[in-house]
């Protein structure tokens, strides 16, 4: 080829690459750009009425009708639109008026309560005593198909709701119940005049689909649905008729308008939330994500929070069902060998202990949280101010005394290659399930098993599907599962399907028609006791009391709670994040963002 | 001729159709239920889960729901999404839209930056560049759009350059239709880049190879004997022969766009067909699962029916032949 022509090719190819490059400068929307920019110095600190706010989702949502559904996404959409009769203070613990401004109680079973007499819905509405009694009818008609009814029965039966006035409820609680209204910071209070029709059809499932007007959709909340883009965002404008004042006088919300943009890769969020294009992602950070924004908090571009010790630590439990691995029943997990014998030592205590024994916490915290977390013993971690107790018995790293407690059920190094064996001469050996796709989890089980190992254990293994973990969990297929559940409150009382011997969340062995053991006996009744007395300080008893029983027997392992660490963009102000979710949007009416200068 | 072909293909497209949807279906029945999975977790009562059960079918055999669902499917009924609670047509036309913009959006761009690389690389001419363009092709090739689409998300993010996801900017409605379409562009960039280089560097080696064959073809011999120059010779008469395998390859590009696009929409944001179709696999909505996998075949059987008309309109032996599988086309064209 002669020089010019190579020339002129080269000069081809450097035009190309000129136009690709230009292409991402002239295709830039030169229209109403949101308003953000991400190399800024901010001008203001104050909050000031105005501008948008950018929060990721991780995915659709499913309804706009929050009784109907009960995922992360309708959990947000529901704390930015809709209002309830109390809140918990998620920065205290504390339960605050809301649409009630005060409540009257002498017994602790029913209680009057007294609604602000001034609020409307979004759609300029009275807020009455109407709309209070018409929520609790639509959640316990069976035709609602509410996955919220069962959390708002008492003792298996509903509270009875009535009014006595447009602006005055009574309610009565069907039994004794310690917690109190706490219970009523999850419901929201819909419209009636909205839904009544819906729910009198029989079609309130269906009502408020994703495919409803956004100007049919109405709630007390600080913002309204202004426009559902399938698949790609929510977008929410301030409620004007929003009843709340800061403290200076200003009506609330600070914010003009809200973004939910769904993004259902994870590590999409955190590219977003680095590069300005959102302000909030829908979770705590990564452990790997901290260091990386920590540096860019430094430099100003972000904000990180370290919000505390997580409320919710993952956990491993032993199948102790009746028909369970012990006993070699159906509840046994398969292993790759096909192996399935009866192995007593699953139900024993001794290996619990063991267990725990071996589990070097303080290496756990680094290895799987990278030292973001904190070693604890026990489902009540320390963020739980409130029913946190420090006295319960522990277990620190010690193998050699796993080694003994292990040799006390029979197991023993019957041919020295350092691994235990049961008394038949076959492996000791058990699998342990975890859910795939979450990398904490799938670490922690990696580590478990090489703690394991050290003292003479033999664990395969599993990550299962979520759906497949939980069916086989509910069916009791399994040896151990490694798994964790979402906190929705402080509160014990509220998730008592996990302490009484009865509930469904009793993990280890579910739904006992009566107590298997002497202790989960002790904690039934312990249980039943707090929840019925009123006086906080015997709640607070007793409850020790089953901590101290549960420390003991530990039927449930816990070995470390992450840190929850929260980062928003820097323009986000009065961001208050907390360990439950949504961290930072609970208070999205407060929120504000700060204009930053170009 | 031509009636018995489209008839051919017609009936094969349904049939294609519905084995897609029926094993869609299955396959997800197959699997424990999500829905359930979500109720136990929000501490639903075993009678509310039973409840639940039944609303999803799941209390029945899975030859009765397939049979009704098939009863309702031929008669173009194809139920409702169980995650949505809205009709499955609906849903799934919201997100084919998207889909058919992004893979036609790519099968353009690895079109134009694929074929002249190739007719370059296949020339040989000049060295440097036909060297550097195999490689790069290589790198291509080997780079899965899950990856291509997660480097080019942290190239966005870290440069600012191009929006890391979604199909348009917040308050795009606003915009006027100028703006709106160059706003669409811009969101386009990402993930057509990513989900057309590996199919672009598919193109540039099937076009080099090609051109490579044929410039041993005694015509184009004849006419650099004649003096024609060697650009004249390799974009005037010898491109044009060479095209044939790459054409034939359209009709399979189709399979490859709908199974990276899945990758890519997840990446990026894009509310597309392959990301629905992903929600409701995770979530076991039988129907909507079987729509998506419905309309993914049936995008799938109208493509490859008109890559295989546009190549018998190209190569007159075709319309002689009875119809042949697209290898057996690449073979014949080269």
């Amino acid at each position: 080829m002669s020089p010019s022509r190579r020339r002129t090719l080269l000069l081809r190819l450097a035009a190309a690459v000129v136009i690709v490059a230009a292409l991402a400068v002239v295709l830039r929307p030169r229209g109403p750009k949101p308003d953000r920019a991400t190399t800024a110095t901010p001008v203001s600190e104050q909050p000031h009425a105005g501008g948008l706010l950018v929060a990721t989702v991780r995915a659709e949502p499913r309804s706009f009708n929050r009784l109907v559904t009960s995922d992360l996404t309708s959990l947000t959409l529901s704390a930015l639109m809709h209002a309830r009769l109390v809140r918990v203070n998620q920065l205290t613990q504390q339960l605050e008026p809301w649409l009630a401004e005060r409540w009257d109680t002498a017994d602790n079973l029913h209680f009057v309560l007294h609604l602000h007499p001034d609020i409307t819905f979004s759609d300029g509405t009275p807020f009455t005593a109407a709309d209070v009694v018409f929520t609790f009818a639509a959640l316990y008609d069976p035709r609602s198909n509410s996955p919220l009814t069962d959390a708002f029965k008492i003792d298996g039966k509903p509270i009875e709701v009535q009014a006595q006035d447009d602006h005055t409820v009574a309610l009565t609680f069907p039994a004794p119940y310690g917690p109190g209204l706490r219970l009523l910071d999850n419901l929201p209070i819909l419209p009636r005049h909205r839904l009544e029709a819906a729910l009198t059809a029989g079609t309130f499932h269906d009502a408020w689909s994703t495919t409803t007007p956004p100007s049919d959709i109405t709630g007390l909340g600080p913002f309204m649905l202004h426009a559902y883009h399938p698949g790609e965002r929510v977008e929410l404008e301030r409620n004007p008729h929003y009843w709340r004042i800061d403290p200076h006088g200003t009506r609330l919300p600070y914010l003009d308008r809200v973004a939910l943009e769904i993004v259902p890769n994870q590590s999409s969020e955190i590219f977003r939330l680095e590069s300005g294009q959102a302000d909030l992602v829908s979770s705590e950070l990564r452990p790997d994500d901290v260091p990386a924004f920590r540096k860019m908090a430094e430099q100003g571009r972000t904000k990180v929070f370290d919000v505390g010790t997580g409320l919710d630590p993952d956990f491993l439990w032993f199948n102790l069902r009746p028909d369970g691995p012990a006993s070699g029943g159906a509840g046994a997990a398969e292993h790759t060998d096909g192996h399935t014998p009866a192995r007593p030592w699953l139900a024993r205590r001794e290996l619990r202990q063991a267990v725990s024994y071996a589990i070097d916490r303080d290496e756990f915290v680094n290895t799987v949280f990278l030292g973001a977390g904190t070693p604890i013993y026990g489902p009540v971690t320390q963020a739980n101010k409130e029913w946190y107790a420090n006295d319960l018995p522990t277990y620190p790293h010690d193998v050699e005394k796993a080694r003994a407690l292990l040799a006390t059920i029979g197991l023993r190094d019957s041919n020295s290659d350092g691994m235990l064996e049961n008394p038949d001469g076959t492996p000791a050996r058990f699998t342990l399930f975890t859910q795939k796709g979450r990398p904490l989890r799938e670490r922690a089980v990696a580590f478990i098993k090489e703690d394991l190992r050290k003292i003479g254990l033999d664990v395969e293994v599993s990550t299962l599907e979520f759906p497949a973990l939980i069916d086989r969990i509910t069916r009791g297929t399994y040896d151990a599962v490694y798994f964790g559940a979402a906190a929705s409150d402080t509160d014990p009382s509220v998730n008592l399907d996990f302490w009484l011997s009865s509930g469904a969340f009793h993990v280890w062995n579910p739904g006992q028609p009566k107590p298997a053991t002497p202790w989960e006996a002790q904690i039934d009744q312990l249980m039943h006791q707090q929840m019925q007395t009123p006086d906080q300080a015997e709640r607070k008893r007793l409850f020790h009391d089953v901590q101290r029983i549960f420390a003991t027997e530990i039927p449930v392992l816990y070995f470390a709670a992450p840190k929850v660490i929260v980062a928003t963009s820097s323009r986000v102000m009065n961001a208050h994040p907390v360990l439950l979710q949504p961290e930072v949007l609970w208070s999205a009416e407060t929120l504000g963002i700060r204009e930053l200068a170009q | 001729m031509l009636m018995r072909f489209l008839i051919t293909r017609v009936l094969t497209t349904i049939a294609l159709v519905w084995l897609a949807a029926s094993s869609m279906l299955l396959l997800a029945r197959l699997g424990p239920s999500l829905e359930l999975a979500e109720r136990w977790m929000g501490g639903a009562s075993p009678e509310a889960i039973k409840q639940e059960r039944v609303r999803l079918g799941l209390d029945r055999p899975w030859w009765d729901q397939y049979g009704e669902w098939l009863g309702h499917a031929v008669r173009l009924d194809f139920g409702m999404s169980t995650r949505y609670q809205r009709p499955v047509p609906q849903l799934v036309a919201e997100r084919a839209g998207n889909t058919a913009i992004l893979t036609f959006a790519a099968l353009f761009v690895a079109t134009v930056v694929g074929l002249p690389l190739g007719v370059i690389a296949g020339s040989g001419r000049p060295r440097v560049v036909a060297v550097s363009v195999r490689a790069a092709s290589l790198v291509a090739l080997s780079l899965p759009p899950l990856l291509t689409s997660l480097l080019l998300a942290w190239f966005a993010a870290s440069t600012g350059w191009f929006p890391i996801g979604g199909v348009s900017v917040i308050g795009a409605e606003r915009l006027a239709v100028v703006d709106r379409l160059r706003d669409a562009l811009w969101h386009l960039v990402l993930p057509v880049v990513a989900l057309s280089l590996p199919l672009a560097a598919s193109f540039e080696r099937l076009q080099a190879d090609a051109i490579a064959e044929t410039r041993a073809e005694p015509f184009i011999l004849g006419a650099l004997a004649r003096g024609l120059s060697q650009e004249r010779v390799l974009w005037r008469d010898l491109w044009r022969p060479a095209l044939g395998p790459v054409l034939a390859l359209y009709g399979l590009a189709a399979g490859h766009l709908l199974s990276g696009s899945l990758a890519v929409e997840l990446v990026t944001s894009w509310p597309g067909l392959g990301r629905l179709m992903f929600d409701a696999l995770g979530a076991r909505d039988l129907p909507l699962a079987a729509g998506c996998a419905a309309a993914a075949a049936l995008f799938l059987g109208v493509w490859t029916t008109i890559s295989d008309l546009a190549l018998r309109v190209v190569d007159p032996r075709l319309r002689e032949a009875a119809p042949a599988s697209a290898p057996q086309r690449a073979e014949l064209n080269a």
